[in-house]
């Protein structure tokens, strides 16, 4: 039917079904800014259009019913390039993270300036009420808001520069604008989905319905012959490969215990067949009409479950090792049906009874440090899985082009796809180009290849370009969640709080395939046992396999829940000592120049070694933290009789990168005019990699920031990089940029040594782009141009690489104040204070951007989220309208984040790693909090209602 | 899957398409067009042309069109705050910006925002039939058989005919709901209305949600208070505990349902102010 409305001002008019959704009809006629995140659940605001000037999801809008309205999207205020007053707010405010819901809040915005030109708090949280943001944990909306509405009022309005630090650069340590923001506000095409060519075809899954069952047969004649069906594929025609979807370096600490399709499903989801079909709605009829007869097992739904004698075996195939033995003792003989599992070294595993991976180490004497103790406690935490939900599902585009098999990915490693995806196919990795788009949204889940492997595979195979999407079902369904964990402590002190002993263990499951099995749980302790100083300390992990959702990395990897378990035993310690729990961190925490001997037994997958620590910042973090909390005086008042305030404070490290494992490169190329180009191997995943990238480039050269362009994350055109995962961005890729920056640097001033006849020791780089010597100077630009031409020596190119054996280490000190309902259980964050060391802050605001947005995410984890299962093992809460992340209403009142920088000696002008940390404190700080508010301990997190209610032992 | 799509301009034209087999009346489409994997109805019938939207005060009772929005009550001078607020408590402004009053009665959800505190109020609905002149009966009357197309609201704001204010107060009310983030299903709902009359609690209505397939009256809760001073919180909670049936889900167990659905009756009890 004939559809005629206003688009943008312009009157269109569509022939549209009459059931289409107005998002679908926008996206079909080539508007890309309107995003899906929720699948028509209305519960992400992602497609929000203005329809007669009121923010509406277009997805619940037939696009019928636009008949005679007019409708704007964030389109409208991108014309002629310039920037609206909003879309330079959100810039300016650095809240462009991914960039995946940025055009829904520049209409929020837009929408309520309009009726509201100096819009309070409450009415801003109103305003972006129906719009879901993983990235930014909301705050930094509020100062856009303010910007905007200043401006509005006054165009010449100029808002105050934030914390600055290194004032002895021009970017670094400066707020400059992240590189891809205008595209991201424009809500230009950037993301994969906006790559699809108009005859792809597309790829859907047939997923399993039952936890675990063998695939007795299954029938595909009836879906081959049936309109635009292109291939499909089973476990009887895939290849015969076995790999780990795990995006690590390679040998992965990872069995390679999954194929393409296996022969046994192991969790509902679970893939059995995919069809490649011409269209949507021909595929998924082939899905239909595809038979499958299962012989339904038993399912593994606990770690209980999975290490109980007798219980039912996840994994039975031929078990093999690449290089080292089974363990002793262990079963590598298979039944002669199930898929085989091969490790690239020994992780201690004995798949068959259901170990995927161990490790166990320590120092000192633990048993003597627990009999010289007073006070012994021994507590159990549980961390039940949550999802990592980027709002941009996984989502893939291939093709073959010239030959080669080209995949247009959403990923954090775009390296590893090709590595993975090349073994998986059987072709050598010159025949693939993986290509990086913006991705909206990791957050870990995209260091794993969920859907590259299949796509890739059916492309090369039909020569026919593929395209295939996770609905969110699916993507709650078989993405990565957080590997549920049971941690248990035991502490050791003396009376004066002095630690004599500490133990931890911990019990992880890894659901149905081994990817991260080893490095995530063992990442429990190794990010939280070195918070703490003790002579003698032990540790023991076990990961097990279930029939659950597959588990895997989530920024934070395994150090929330490890940090849940040690920084809340210390507390309950505390609690037992009768002394302040601040006090007692202090006595037993780590310092400038300590000697860290647990590193010692804390490797990736291979023999650590003690280190001793240079500056920590972690005295000043928490002086800062006691003295804004008046932590020394007696609690602030409840708003009522039914609540309760608590407070609770946590130290927290991470890592930056992984030290003599990883690596990465960079080139960076002068060009004509003096600019640069800026080919970096690192992933942004909307963190900001590219904009630390570009500053090191423009530092380093003298220029500005407009001057470089950053292309990275493509196989083809950019060199090596291991991927953004394990805080490594500013830290490696960083760092490698810094390296090309400088050798670029030192081959202009080598040539212009010739130009000018100087020393090379007395010329320099200068602001802007100007090599100057004692007596002359010339511009990066007559070097560039001097070079490339007939008397030159070719294009001046620098380039960067960096490992290092060197461990960097941030810290933080998280203060949580929050409030308690005793009679429903409630809990609500009134203050949250982060103090945190990221050594220099290379760009402050987009690094505080980091840290709300990881806070958030650890709000959510610690009071909402959680993966829910039945009794067969089907996963009940499949979308955003039952699984709760948080929303702009759930930020704490008073959310803070401060820098307190300790420059580290190897990080790019001192810089560390800033965002995965953030993770770690929510938990444990609001357990604590919630019991110096009402007496009671929360040891299973998300500390909902009832449980806050279970453990004051009201119900 | 939608296969004709029909938007009369007034209610003789709409009850006309409607009355074909398997139409669907289309309001705001927060819940009839929820969810892409959902089986949608292949006729749709899109009435926001053909019910009043207007929202007005008129001799003490404020009368709501069905085609009014959720963001439209909260903006208009017209409706008391309570009803506001329990428009508010869908917290998701894209949402209010769609959904309409006549389409939360409609889809009769047990979490449904606004039935509640219309419930306690009162309030009246007036719908059509085909062939028929337009007909007015009680709200929890309608929805325990909806006919029609319901066209307005009338929920009156002053006293409930038992009881008779203290001088100078009018009739109190409240409306509140309790849920795991702000902009999730409700576990529980909760509303209330009644006077003080002489300290004592009179003409009490009270309409829990979440404890069935529908928001309802609870007449007897209402009993256990009626004619006495409003007892405490823990009191309330206490005797309202027993008469609260729930079913455990992803939301809570059934046991911490109950107990949050008594607290909240309690809370409601005791937030309810004079409209004004």
């Amino acid at each position: 039917m004939k559809v005629n409305f206003t688009l943008n001002e312009r009157a269109v008019s569509w022939e549209c079904e009459p059931g289409e959704s107005l998002r679908d009809a926008l996206r079909r006629k080539g508007i890309v800014s309107v995003r899906n995140g929720c699948d028509g659940e209305g519960s992400c605001g992602l497609c929000a259009v203005l329809l007669d000037g009121r923010l509406v999801n277009s997805c619940q809008v037939l696009a019928p019913q636009a008949d005679g309205s007019a409708v704007s999207t964030v389109d409208f205020y991108s014309r002629n390039r310039e920037l609206s007053i909003v879309q330079q707010a959100l810039v300016d405010a650095s809240c462009v993270q991914c960039g995946y819901c940025t055009p829904a809040v520049v209409l929020a915005l837009h929408e309520l300036l309009e009726r509201c030109p100096s819009p309070s708090h409450a009415e801003v949280q109103d305003a972006l009420s129906g719009t879901l943001c993983r990235c930014t944990g909301y705050e930094q909306f509020y100062d856009a808001a303010r910007i905007a509405a200043s401006r509005l009022a006054d165009p010449a309005y100029v808002e105050p520069a934030g914390p600055e630090f290194r004032p002895d650069l021009r970017h670094v340590g400066k707020d400059r604008d992240k590189v891809d923001a205008p595209t991201l506000v424009r809500g230009e095409r950037a993301f994969v989905e906006d790559r699809v060519d108009a005859d792809a075809c597309h790829l859907k899954l047939l997923m399993s319905p039952h936890a675990h069952a063998w695939i007795k047969s299954i029938d595909c004649s009836k879906a081959r012959s049936m309109p635009g069906v292109v291939e499909i594929l089973t476990h009887e025609n895939c290849p015969d490969q076995v790999y780990t979807t795990a995006g690590q370096g390679y040998p992965e600490p990872s069995p390679y215990d999954q194929r393409m399709f296996p022969r046994k499903v192991r969790h509902v989801g679970d893939r059995v067949a995919a069809v490649l079909a011409t269209t949507p709605e021909e595929a998924e009829a082939a899905i239909a009409a595809i038979v499958v007869v299962y012989d339904v097992l038993e399912p593994v739904l606990s770690i209980a479950d999975a290490k109980a004698p007798g219980a039912p075996i996840v994994h039975h195939g031929d078990v093999t090792y690449v290089v080292g033995d089974p363990p002793s003792g262990s079963s590598v003989k298979g039944d002669g049906r199930d898929d085989p599992i091969v490790y690239q070294f020994p992780l201690h595993a004995d798949p068959h009874r259901n170990l995927a991976a161990s490790v166990a180490d320590g120092i000192g004497d633990v048993e003597r440090g627990f009999a010289e103790a007073d006070v012994v406690i021994e507590r159990t935490y549980i961390g039940t899985r949550v999802q990592c939900t980027p709002l941009e599902p996984h989502v893939v585009y291939a093709k073959v082009d010239s030959g080669r098999l080209v995949i247009h990915a959403s990923t954090q490693v775009p390296w590893h796809v090709r590595r993975i995806v090349s073994r998986a196919i059987g072709i050598s990795e010159n025949k693939v180009r993986v290509i990086k788009e913006r991705v909206g949204g990791g957050f870990g889940a995209k260091q794993d290849i969920v859907l590259e492997d299949v796509a890739g595979y059916m492309a090369w195979t039909t020569g026919r370009p593929v395209f295939f999407r996770y609905d969110r079902r699916m993507e709650f369904m078989t993405s990565r969640t957080r590997h549920g964990m049971e941690v248990t402590v035991k502490l050791g002190a003396r009376r004066d709080g002095m630690l004599t002993a500490i133990e931890m263990k911990v019990d992880a499951d890894t659901g149905p395939y081994g990817q991260h099995c080893l490095t995530v749980p063992m990442n429990a302790v190794s990010k939280s046992l070195p918070l703490i100083l003790c002579d003698n300390a032990r540790f023991e992990v076990k990961t097990y396999y279930t029939n659950l959702s597959p588990a895997g990395a989530y920024q934070g990897y395994g150090a929330p829940k490890g940090s849940f378990g040690l920084q809340t035993a210390l507390a309950e310690l505390a609690a037992e000592l009768g002394m302040d729990q601040l006090d007692l961190i202090e006595k037993n925490r780590v310092r400038s120049g300590s000697r860290i001997e647990i590193l010692r037994s804390l490797g990736e997958g291979r023999p650590g070694s003690p280190v001793t620590l240079g500056e920590c910042g972690l005295g000043e973090m928490i002086a800062r933290g006691r003295k804004a909390f008046a932590w020394d005086k007696p609690k602030p008042a409840p708003t009522g009789p039914d609540w309760k305030v608590g407070r609770g404070a946590v130290i927290i490290q991470q890592g930056s990168g992984l030290p003599g494992l990883d690596s990465a490169n960079a080139e960076l190329r002068l060009l004509t005019d003096g600019t640069l180009l800026m080919l970096s191997g690192g992933a942004d995943l909307g963190t900001g990699l590219d904009t630390v990238t570009a500053k090191a480039a423009a530092e380093i050269l003298g220029l500005d920031m407009a001057d470089v362009t950053v292309v990275s994350g493509d196989t083809d055109t950019t060199p090596f990089d291991k991927g953004a995962y394990a805080s490594s961005g500013t830290y490696f890729s960083g760092n490698a940029a810094v390296r090309a920056a400088e050798d670029l640097r030192d081959k202009c001033i080598k040539v212009a040594s010739g130009i000018l006849g100087e020393a090379e020791s007395d010329l320099k780089i200068v602001p802007h782009g100007i090599v100057r010597g004692k007596s002359g100077e010339v511009s990066l630009a007559k070097l560039a141009h001097m070079s490339t031409q007939g008397e030159g020596h070719g294009d001046l190119v620098g380039f960067g690489n960096f490992k290092t054996e060197h461990a960097a280490f941030p810290y933080g000190a998280h203060f949580v104040e929050a409030a308690v309902n005793v009679r429903s259980g409630e809990v609500k964050l009134r203050r949250f204070h982060a103090y945190q060391d990221c050594g220099t802050p290379i760009n402050p605001a987009l690094a505080m951007g980091q840290i709300y947005g990881g806070v958030m995410k650890a709000v959510g984890h610690s009071l909402y989220e959680e993966m829910l299962y039945d009794g067969q093992g089907r996963p009940l809460n499949l979308g955003f309208t039952d699984y709760k992340i948080p929303s702009i209403f759930e930020v704490p009142d008073d959310f803070h984040v401060e820098f307190v920088p300790v420059e580290d000696e190897v990080g790019p002008f001192g810089g560390k790693s800033v965002s995965e940390i953030s993770l770690n404190s929510a938990a444990p700080a609001i357990s604590i909090a919630i019991h110096d508010a009402v007496g009671a301990w929360c040891r299973v997190w998300p500390f909902t209602p009832e449980r806050v209610l279970r453990a004051m032992g009201k119900l | 899957m939608v296969k004709e799509y029909f938007r009369p301009a007034g209610v003789e034209e709409a009850l006309e398409l409607l009355a074909v087999p398997g139409s669907l009346a289309l309001a705001g489409g927060t819940f009839a067009l929820a969810f892409d994997a959902r089986a949608k109805p292949e006729r749709i019938v899109d009435v926001a042309l053909a019910v009043p939207r207007g929202i007005e005060r008129r001799g003490g009772a404020l009368r709501i069109g069905a085609g009014a929005r959720f963001q439209e009550l909260i903006d208009s001078e017209a409706v008391p705050a309570v009803l506001k607020a329990a428009a508010a408590s869908m917290a998701n402004r894209n949402a209010r910006n769609r959904a309409t009053v006549g389409g939360n009665l409609g889809a009769n959800k047990s979490c449904a925002s606004l039935v509640p505190i219309l419930l306690v109020l009162g309030a009246s609905v007036e719908y059509r039939e085909r062939g028929r002149p337009s007909a007015v009966v009680p709200l929890a009357e309608w929805l325990a058989a909806p006919k029609g197309l319901a066209l307005t609201l009338t929920a009156p704001l002053g006293s409930p005919a038992a009881g008779k204010p203290t001088p100078g107060e009018g009739l109190r009310a409240a409306s509140l709901r309790a849920s795991r983030t702000a902009c999730d299903i409700a576990t529980a709902t909760a509303a209330c209305a009644f006077v003080l009359d002489a300290g004592r609690v009179a003409g009490l209505r009270v309409a829990v949600g979440g404890f069935g397939p529908h928001a309802a009256l609870r007449l007897d809760i209402a009993a256990l208070f009626e004619g006495k001073p409003l007892p405490t919180k823990a009191e309330i909670e206490n005797a309202v505990l027993p008469l609260l049936i729930a079913i455990g889900d992803q939301r809570g167990s059934a046991e911490y349902k109950r107990l949050r659905g008594a607290a909240l009756v309690a809370d409601t009890l005791h937030a309810a102010e004079v409209i004004t």
